[in-house]
């Protein structure tokens, strides 16, 4: 194989691993637009505080799997509170104030992690080996497979809950119709705020497999939010199947064109093929048509 | 009467406490990047200076013109950012009261910020900042009379030790990485400026950047390792050095990494944990108990700070040193007018004992057609260090003379 093919090959596999992680994000907001039609534009700061209890937790000589665990349940408390501060009082009133809310509290979020955790990024702890593993040449590392493990897991987990459980089966009722879920005795505020916690479990669970790789620092997810609602977008915000392929996509899109076009250029091919599927498919590539009967 | 004169005295002192303070201390400021990517670098040397500071204000403080007189402080983050530090500079530079001012960790906020200082002709010690171009802005510039004075081994000398160190380990073909900053910019022409310099031993095959903040730099080692790269000459700081690190072992990259003093950071070493291991930088301190001139540095510096490693050991050492020979420009001086104390730093007539050195008239009369003569530091000075284990250490053991203040500069 020439060394030009391998190189490119290589770009793409480390980008599409990454983009697994903006596809756990993007889930994120999936479920929650699925059941409350609403999603947390300040998920990428879920991500952060998420890493971030990871860590502190770890520090505290915790064993790397009850951190993991403890941020999960973290990040499940703050999806909860975000839904009742921000989201949830914006919908009854029927306004779309929660856009501008989620922001703000995201806002927030920052602000709380450079006071509490300091500005500097720091290396987050795992107990996955050194170095790295080689297929056909190409270089994979442990923290990068635990991405693609993770979300994988993690996805899977989540869709079987919602197919095989009451409470999932209750949320999916109250995402075809609410209306029509409340009268079969369904509790459609807990089914919603119970789908904002499980959104806010795998931001922050996204949180603690993307930090072996970039750090945890107040900025990390900077950039996340917007790539992962890119992402939703473009696979439609109904596939998580869809989510996958356009996260590996979009990850190993940016990764080859900062290779090939220079780092300064890495997220621009991204973004065009982001405004070419809305132009081509506003329903998402994986989305389906939806036809209202009135 | 005593009585009387006593209880004036405490009623003064409570009730206008700052205006009688204000005649009785020395102000000097204290700026740098005390949060952010560069904030090892930034705190230690705030910590160094505060050190020197508290050990001289326990003898009583400094004798100017007779009277002894408290050193205090004024602390500003510039957060590594060019224009938070230009309004520091500013800030600074109209208080009025300030009699010099030590710090700045970034080149670019020396460049943007300095000349308020100069303005006003303010004594500024640059350090630890090392880029070429916060010195060299004033020769471009022509400046007859410069207040600006840089206490820190200059990127000249380190690109030198850096070019020598490849061409030492037999290496034939490098490649130069280097960060999108003021400070990688100007690292990268002063790498190549060396190589021609040292004969051209050397062929730089790749130059590749990258900016701050990035996670991935397989793309810029996938390239240096097809051109046939043997070394990376490396200029950046912590974080993104870091990442170049790993990147580096997942591919399977083994060459050496030969680069700025940046590389002694402790977040760069915390962050790439073993795949740091052998990078290589020039340092101007090692922090070494077992250096007889150092020990009592780093002891005092452990103790003040509750730590058992300083985030950043050059800028410590630096920020300590520039806090005595400004203290004792101030005495020399007899006055706390900035003017005056420019003037006795361009002719320092006592040999300052540092923990880097014995500082014997490091700087003279400025000249803008040689840099020189506002920089203290020179090649021999300097010494080749090396991460091994959370730590830096000696590269070259035969180097422990310089540290030891053996080899005074000529």
């Amino acid at each position: 194989m020439n060394t030009e093919f391998l190189a490119l090959a290589q770009m793409a596999v480390g980008g599409g691993l990454m983009g697994m992680a903006y596809a756990l994000v993007a889930y994120g907001f999936q479920l929650t637009h699925a059941a409350g039609k609403a999603v947390n534009f300040g998920q990428g700061e879920l991500v952060m505080l998420g890493a971030f209890a990871g860590l502190s937790l770890s520090t505290a000589a915790l064993p790397y799997w009850v951190s993991v665990s403890g941020a999960m349940a973290v990040g499940a408390a703050l999806g909860w509170f975000v839904e009742r501060t921000a989201v949830r009082l914006a919908l009854q009133q029927r306004n779309e104030g929660w856009i501008l809310l989620t922001i703000i509290v995201g806002l927030f979020a920052v602000s709380a992690a450079e006071n509490i955790w300091g500005r500097e990024d720091k290396p987050f702890p795992t107990p996955w080996p050194e170095g790295a593993l080689e297929f056909f040449g190409i270089s994979v590392t442990w923290p990068e497979l635990a991405i693609a493990a993770g979300a994988l897991g993690i996805m899977t987990l989540v869709e079987l809950a919602k197919r095989y459980t009451m409470a999932g089966i209750a949320v999916q009722a109250v995402s075809a119709d609410q209306d029509a879920a409340e009268l079969c005795g369904i509790r459609s505020r807990s089914a919603i705020s119970l789908s904002w916690a499980i959104s806010g479990m795998s931001a922050a669970f996204a949180g603690t497999i993307i930090a072996p790789v970039t750090t945890v620092g107040p900025t990390m997810a900077a950039s996340l939010t917007l790539k992962a609602f890119s992402v939703a977008v473009v696979a439609g915000l109904d596939s998580s199947f869809g989510l996958l392929l356009a996260g590996i996509a979009l990850g190993a899109t940016e990764n080859i064109s900062g290779f090939l076009l220079g780092s300064g250029w890495r997220e621009a091919p991204g973004l065009i093929l982001l405004i070419l599927a809305l132009a081509l498919r506003p329903q998402g590539l994986f989305g389906k048509k939806i036809i209202r009967k009135v | 009467m005593k009585a009387f004169r006593f209880i004036l005295a405490l009623l003064l002192s409570t009730s206008f406490s700052s205006g009688a303070m204000a005649a009785d201390v020395v102000k000097i400021a204290v700026t740098g990047p005390f949060s952010g990517g560069s904030a090892p670098m930034g705190v230690s040397m705030r910590d160094g200076v505060k050190l020197a500071v508290t050990q001289i204000n326990q003898k009583g403080g400094i004798n100017v013109g007779g009277k002894t007189m408290k050193i205090e402080l004024i602390e500003r983050d510039d957060e590594g950012k060019n224009d938070r530090g230009a309004l520091i500079a500013q800030e600074i530079s109209s208080m009025g009261d300030i009699a010099a001012v030590i710090g700045t960790v970034n080149t670019g906020i020396a460049v943007m910020g300095d000349k308020y200082y100069v303005e006003k002709g303010i004594v500024k010690i640059i350090t630890p900042a090392a880029g070429s171009a916060s010195m060299t802005q004033w020769c471009i510039a022509g400046a007859t009379d410069l207040p600006i004075f840089r206490f820190a081994a200059h990127d000249g000398i380190q690109a030198q030790m850096v070019v020598e160190q490849a061409t030492k380990m037999g290496c034939k073909n490098v490649a130069i990485l280097h960060d999108a900053t003021n400070y990688g910019v100007s690292g990268r022409d002063d790498l190549v400026k060396q190589i021609q310099k040292q004969g051209g031993r050397l062929k730089v095959v790749a130059i590749e950047k990258f900016a701050i903040g990035d996670k991935d730099m397989t793309g810029q080692l996938i390239k240096a390792r097809a051109a046939g790269a043997q070394a990376l000459l490396i200029w950046g700081i912590g974080p993104e050095l870091a990442a170049v690190a790993s990147g580096k072992q997942k591919l399977g990259f083994r060459v050496p990494m030969i680069g700025g003093w940046t590389l002694s950071m402790s977040n760069f070493i915390d962050t790439a944990g073993p795949s740091g291991n052998g990078a290589l930088m020039p340092q101007t301190f090692i922090e070494d108990e077992s250096i007889a001139r150092a020990r009592s540095f780093i002891q005092a510096y452990h103790k003040a700070y509750g730590v058992t490693r300083i985030p950043s050991p050059v800028s410590a050492a630096q920020g300590y040193d520039a806090a005595l020979l400004l203290a004792e420009a101030i005495r020399e001086a007899g006055s706390t007018r900035p003017s005056n104390v420019k003037a006795s730093l361009d002719n320092l007539k006592v040999t300052v004992k540092g923990t880097i050195t014995d500082w014997k008239k490091p700087w003279s009369k400025w000249d803008p057609s040689n840099v020189e003569t506002h920089e203290a530091f020179r090649r021999t000075n300097t010494v080749m260090g090396k991460v091994q284990n959370g730590r830096v250490v000696l590269a070259n053991p035969a180097d422990r003379i310089v540290l030891e203040g053996k080899m005074l500069k000529n």
